[in-house]
């Protein structure tokens, strides 16, 4: 399994449905997008995931921090 | 006269129950796109009601959804009559604003405490989570009340916090949070991480609706939210309890409560998240929260919020607590200004009604507007209208538009203003342009070319609308199918 948005095979199943055995849900390890087993093949199948949303390593790398960590003081 | 207060969420739900104001989903729904969608159609009616799931498929608990979307739902959270108009709305907040601040009672049992989980924590077993957001990055928590303190004095009561920020789940005990560096919790964060020391936190998560409406108010940072939870339940103070882990106050009735900690200097993908301004937020690197300890209430009612285009239930969250700030701020140099409609997409734009004390008086009030700690990166266009003009009634708005406004002389722009980022017209991120439009009826010294004699309403017409009122509430209740 890869994940939808940023195609990462970095991907973890992280929970079973707590009643039934009804959908799984879960989250790529690189750009923490998470997604249920149930839910439509557009946010869930890399293929059809719209492309305006879709991110790259490159674009992570690049990506703002907010709030920005500040310089570490010496106590 | 005593208003109605709620001591926590199940008990205004009753009243909004009561009143015609919630409706209960009994079959199972699938929580995508189910939820989401039942919280945009609940924001499309007029007055539309919180919208109670009983049955999600795959989870245990129960979720709610609009509790504040509509005006009849914000007029009884006062304890108002449901169709209270939204002027008098804002005028009954102002009043009881003045009496900040009222001392939350600190109690020692609380219905929070009834279940306690320490160890193997996986939230998804007490929350149902769902995506709200096609887009969305994943499941998100839109309407908690999170506190926290300030890490140089964590015991100082008046700067310990009540925010609520946008959190998304990225684990069984693991969570994203933005923390704008504007927003209070971002200052906590930033004194922490310089000593890469952890800010511990309380998400509380459904309360009594007055603490949610507080938790989004803009507040100076060292004035205590609960102190104007009380203020706004008129002077009856809410009942908190302490934290597990720490000093930290939590309103007694929380449904659930995740406590821990924001991770020192540490940043990880967060978003996409449909935003209030009606588009999607960039996915930028931003703080995670782990979880250490969950208390909740037997049977926990998970309360979240659906926002899209607006207006939807976080424009009525954000509308009158955008406007009070606002009003009191600029009232101490501008008495003459009579209230302040700020809640179209929190204040980006303002209309005020104001007494004119002279010529170009009511541009002078825009500016102010413009110079307050809220409006200066908010706020955009600032419309200025007389004070018999009921700002919060855009056809009375439309009208002195359209019959006070020489466009020549009372529309100014000024360039390069400081702006809010999540505005997509933002350009940069950050900076704007203002507007300011000078609806309000000419004085001298300003040239007062042409003197207008204003229309009067017949004598005896209020007696006329309470008689008409009576009349259609009686034939109403006579015959139901009209109701």
């Amino acid at each position: 399994m890869i994940c939808p948005r940023c195609e990462s095979e970095n991907v973890d199943k992280l929970v079973d449905s707590p009643v039934g055995d009804v959908w799984e849900v879960y989250m790529c390890n690189r750009c923490y997008y998470s997604w249920r087993s149930t839910e439509d093949a557009s946010v869930t199948d890399p293929a059809k995931y719209d492309k305006r949303f879709k991110l790259t390593e490159a674009q992570i790398a690049k990506m703002m921090e907010i709030p920005p960590i500040p310089p570490l003081e010496v106590e | 006269m005593a208003y109605k207060t709620y001591r926590d969420l199940r008990d205004f739900l009753a009243t909004l129950e009561a009143e015609g104001q919630l409706v209960r989903i009994k079959d199972e729904v699938n929580p995508e796109p189910e939820i989401g969608a039942a919280g945009r159609a609940a924001a499309n009616l007029k007055n539309g009601p919180a919208v109670l799931f009983e049955n999600v498929k795959g989870y245990k608990g129960s979720v709610v959804t609009n509790v504040h979307g509509s005006w009849a739902n914000h007029a009884l959270m006062m304890g108002m009559d449901k169709d209270t108009p939204v002027i008098d709305q804002f005028r009954e907040l102002a009043r009881r604003w003045d009496k900040y601040p009222v001392a939350p009672n600190i109690v020692t049992d609380a219905p929070c405490k009834q279940n306690k989980i320490t160890e193997d924590i996986n939230i998804f077993e007490i929350l149902p989570l769902y995506r709200i957001n096609k887009y969305d990055g994943g499941f998100f928590i839109s309407k908690a009340s999170v506190i926290s303190a300030d890490p140089d004095e964590p015991q100082n009561f008046d700067k310990m916090n009540v925010g609520t920020y946008r959190i998304q789940v990225k684990g069984k005990d693991t969570l994203g949070i933005q923390a704008l560096p504007f927003h209070d919790i971002g200052l906590q964060l930033k004194k922490a991480e310089r000593l890469n020391k952890p800010v511990p936190i309380a998400i509380t998560i459904g309360n009594d609706p007055i603490v949610t409406f507080m938790a989004s108010t803009p507040v100076k940072y060292d004035q205590n939210e609960y102190g104007f939870v009380g203020a706004l339940r008129d002077g009856v103070p809410s009942d908190v309890i302490k934290a597990e882990e720490t000093d930290l106050l939590i309103p007694a009735g929380a449904e659930v409560v995740l406590e821990g900690y924001i991770k020192p200097r540490v940043r990880t993908v967060e978003g996409p998240f449909g935003e209030f301004p009606g588009s999607y937020s960039g996915a930028r690197l931003q703080a995670e929260v782990k979880i250490t300890t969950v208390t909740y209430r037997d049977n926990p009612i998970f309360e979240n919020l659906y926002l899209g285009l607006p207006w939807t239930e976080i424009d009525y969250l954000l509308a009158l607590n955008t406007c009070i700030p606002l009003y009191q701020q600029i009232k101490e140099t501008h008495p003459e200004v009579k209230a302040v409609n700020a809640m179209y997409t929190h204040g980006i734009g303002v209309i005020v009604s104001t007494g004119v004390r002279y010529g170009g008086y009511g541009k002078a009030v825009g500016m102010r507007v413009l110079t307050t700690p809220h409006g200066m990166p908010y706020s955009k266009i600032v419309i200025v209208v007389d004070e018999f003009v009921d700002p919060f009634n855009l056809e009375q708005v439309m009208w002195a538009l359209t019959t006070r406004v020489d466009p020549i002389k009372d529309v100014a722009i000024i360039p390069n203003c400081p702006g809010m980022p999540l505005d997509p017209s933002s350009n940069p991120p950050g900076m704007h342009s203002k507007l300011i439009i000078d609806a309000t009826t000419p004085v001298a010294p300003e040239a007062v070319t042409r003197e207008t004699q204003l229309l009067e309403p017949p004598v005896g017409y209020e007696i006329w609308e309470q008689t008409i009122q009576q009349l259609l509430k009686a034939q109403q209740a006579a015959d139901p199918v009209l109701a």
